[in-house]
């Protein structure tokens, strides 16, 4: 539940009438001086109706020079960012020679394992020289080498689960496993503010969607009820199959998942739970395996483990887990499987060897220590974020924290400013979130050190005094009030 | 400092998903509210022609953006909406929600304004009247989806 203070609504939807009302006018005058030049289309349709891209040619472009920012270094807790110039308005940008050292607030690197790694790096280098860059094959040809099989066992055994399936990209994983999983006839229940790979893997699939209110299990009991008792559309046969998507770190929020009372819902409606662990991997957890061991939640339970190698693992690629039945089926139908270009080598290197950093048994300690940093990392963090007055989202323990802005305008004003002072951050609008509800997500890492964030907490107090985001009141310091205290004795 | 409370909503549509959230309905009232001083202050005329012109003007934009314009103004959702217009969509084609009585009920608030302080004097009460009567009509429930005459059909 996000509390907005009643006048910073009434201006935001002011300021997002504002700028469509502009958008609106430029598009009609620009429309009516295209009347006068020829077309150069000679017959062919448009590939654009002329209102699809009205977001992005007239609120996006203006703000481009937040998004999208080229990087030229590995993407560590520091890293360094080309700096672009526009000569027309943010309509095109130029990168310039010139790159600036930013304290890394963006990157998914929860566990640091983007840089150089002591014991990664070496076994992944041996690894390219070894087997080379690609497969150049899909799994079932010429694709599969012993470590793509020690790869989805070391998985199968981290998360928890009997079998595992890799593919080469995490986006792929979802939308390519659901159409294979469901099809039309069954029911896909999912959560409300769920990733768009998700919502593509569902509409592709045929089935139908229907969604529940974000995290709310009575609200996802009432829908299964209503859902299992009406049955399919027009016919009202029975559902083939049901199965409930869920995440387990809402990436766009930092909540963890109410996960034992939707995985106890659907064992009473027996319906399947798919859950999607794609930051919560390797990030959560006291040996990092993920939400269900955070929650106490049995893998057993959770029918269907997916999860990516991007956000802990410092490398590409995703993974479905399961159980032996359901990974051989998969591997006889998913097309990620069957036609895409297997996992490269030393990308599979990479996460079998983080993998065996987090569990210890490169022979030190590293795993425990980057899991316990990352978790000593993100309370900090939060909890000087919110005495600082800022009003920040998502649960203890979860690295991503994501700022509120809601004004259009204090988009680009923070992102720019954090960047002069060599901060730099991630700001996500309108359509990726609410039109209200405009954020910065943080991103904290196990490879930031104490000065790394105090000096980015430093940044974004004296950014947030001058944008203005500080919604809440300041906590007082505790020696004001002890000082207090002494002058009244 | 008054605060309000955010609930996530069901609609996947992002096009209308903002008029779930609080605060839209205080936004709408004072930005007509605010349009009639500006009118009052830049044209010297009386209070009732005011009206009379936030009344005509809120007619032709709602007419506009509510039921001319089709589709969303972003590509993400592969047009699945490119048939509707944005009345059509709001509420995922749910009929009479709050959010559309509510709607329903302004233009002939406003009506009901302009007309009394004109004094019901033509021609602006015939002006009025037709504008009322279109707009109340494109928003029955009976009117969803329909196109008269072909009129605004797919293209």
């Amino acid at each position: 539940m996000i509390t907005i203070p009643y006048l910073t609504a009434l201006t935001t939807y002011f300021s997002y009438g504002l700028l469509f009302a502009f958008g609106q006018l430029r598009d009609f005058f620009r429309k009516f001086i295209d009347w006068w030049k020829a077309s150069n289309l000679q017959g062919y349709a448009p590939i654009c109706l002329g209102l699809e891209d009205f977001y992005i040619r007239r609120l996006y472009l203006r703000i481009q020079d937040c998004f999208g920012r080229p990087i030229a270094s590995p993407p560590d807790a520091w890293f360094d960012v080309v700096e672009r110039v526009s000569n027309d308005n943010n309509k095109t940008l130029q990168r310039t020679t010139k790159i600036s050292r930013c304290l890394n607030l963006g990157s998914y690197n929860y566990l640091g394992f983007a840089a150089a790694d002591e014991y990664c790096t070496p076994r992944v280098t041996e690894t390219l020289q070894r087997y080379s860059a690609s497969t150049c094959s899909t799994r079932m040809e010429g694709g599969t080498t012993a470590l793509h099989v020690e790869l989805e066992q070391v998985v199968a055994d981290f998360v928890g689960k009997p079998a595992a399936m890799v593919t080469g990209m995490g986006y792929v994983t979802n939308s390519a496993i659901l159409p294979v999983l469901v099809k039309h006839g069954g029911l896909i229940i999912s959560d409300s503010l769920n990733h768009n790979s998700i919502v593509n893997g569902a509409r592709g699939s045929g089935a139908t969607i229907r969604v529940f209110q974000h995290n709310t299990p009575s609200h996802l009991e009432r829908v299964l009820r209503e859902q299992i008792a009406e049955g399919q559309p027009r016919t009202h046969r029975p559902w083939k199959k049901i199965i409930v998507v869920v995440e387990g770190i809402y990436s766009m929020e930092g909540e963890l998942c109410k996960l034992p009372e939707i995985v106890s819902i659907c064992k009473k409606y027996k319906a399947y739970v798919y859950l999607d662990e794609a930051h919560s991997i390797g990030a959560v957890g006291k040996t990092g395996r993920g939400v269900c061991e955070l929650l106490g939640v049995d893998t057993a339970d959770v029918d269907i483990m997916m999860g990516t190698f991007t956000k802990s693992f410092g490398s590409c690629g995703g993974y479905i887990a399961g159980s032996k039945e359901l990974i051989q089926y998969l591997k006889y139908t998913c097309p990620a499987h069957l036609y895409a270009t297997s996992i490269s080598p030393p990308a599979a290197q990479q996460i079998i060897s983080a993998i065996k950093v987090i569990l210890g048994e490169d022979g030190s300690s590293r795993g425990a220590q980057k899991l316990a940093q990352i978790r000593e990392n993100s309370n900090y963090f939060r909890s000087e974020l919110q005495k600082m007055g800022f009003e920040v989202l998502g649960d203890n323990d979860s690295p991503v924290m994501p700022i509120m802005l809601y004004n259009p305008a204090k988009i680009p004003a923070f992102s720019r400013e954090c960047l002069k002072q060599n901060v730099a951050v991630v700001t996500v609008a309108f359509p990726a979130t609410p039109l209200l509800l405009a954020r910065a997500r943080i991103c904290i890492s196990a490879a930031h050190s104490r000065e790394d964030m105090v000096k980015a907490l430093e940044v974004i107090s004296r950014v947030g005094d001058l944008v203005g985001i500080k919604y809440f009141p300041a906590e007082p310091k505790k020696h004001e009030l002890v000082e207090g205290r002494e002058k009244v004795e | 400092m008054k605060y309000v409370k955010a609930r996530p909503t069901t609609d996947l549509n992002r096009n209308t998903d903002w008029f779930t959230y609080p605060g839209v309905w205080t936004t709408y009232i004072f930005i007509i509210f605010f349009s009639w001083l500006l009118i009052l202050s830049v044209s010297g005329c009386t209070p009732g022609m005011a009206w009379t012109i936030v009344h005509f003007s809120h007619f032709l934009v709602t007419y506009h953006f509510f039921h001319w314009m089709k589709g969303t103004p972003f590509a993400e959702d592969q047009g699945i909406y490119n048939r509707l217009t944005w009345w059509e969509q709001i509420d995922n084609g749910k009929q009479l929600t709050r959010n559309r009585k509510f709607l329903t009920v302004v233009p002939v608030v406003l009506y009901l304004i302009a007309s009394h302080t004109t004094d019901y004097q033509h021609p602006m009460i015939f002006f009025n009247t037709v504008a009322v009567i279109v707009l109340v009509i494109a928003k029955f429930p009976n009117m969803h989806k329909v196109r008269i005459f072909g009129i605004n059909g797919d293209m």
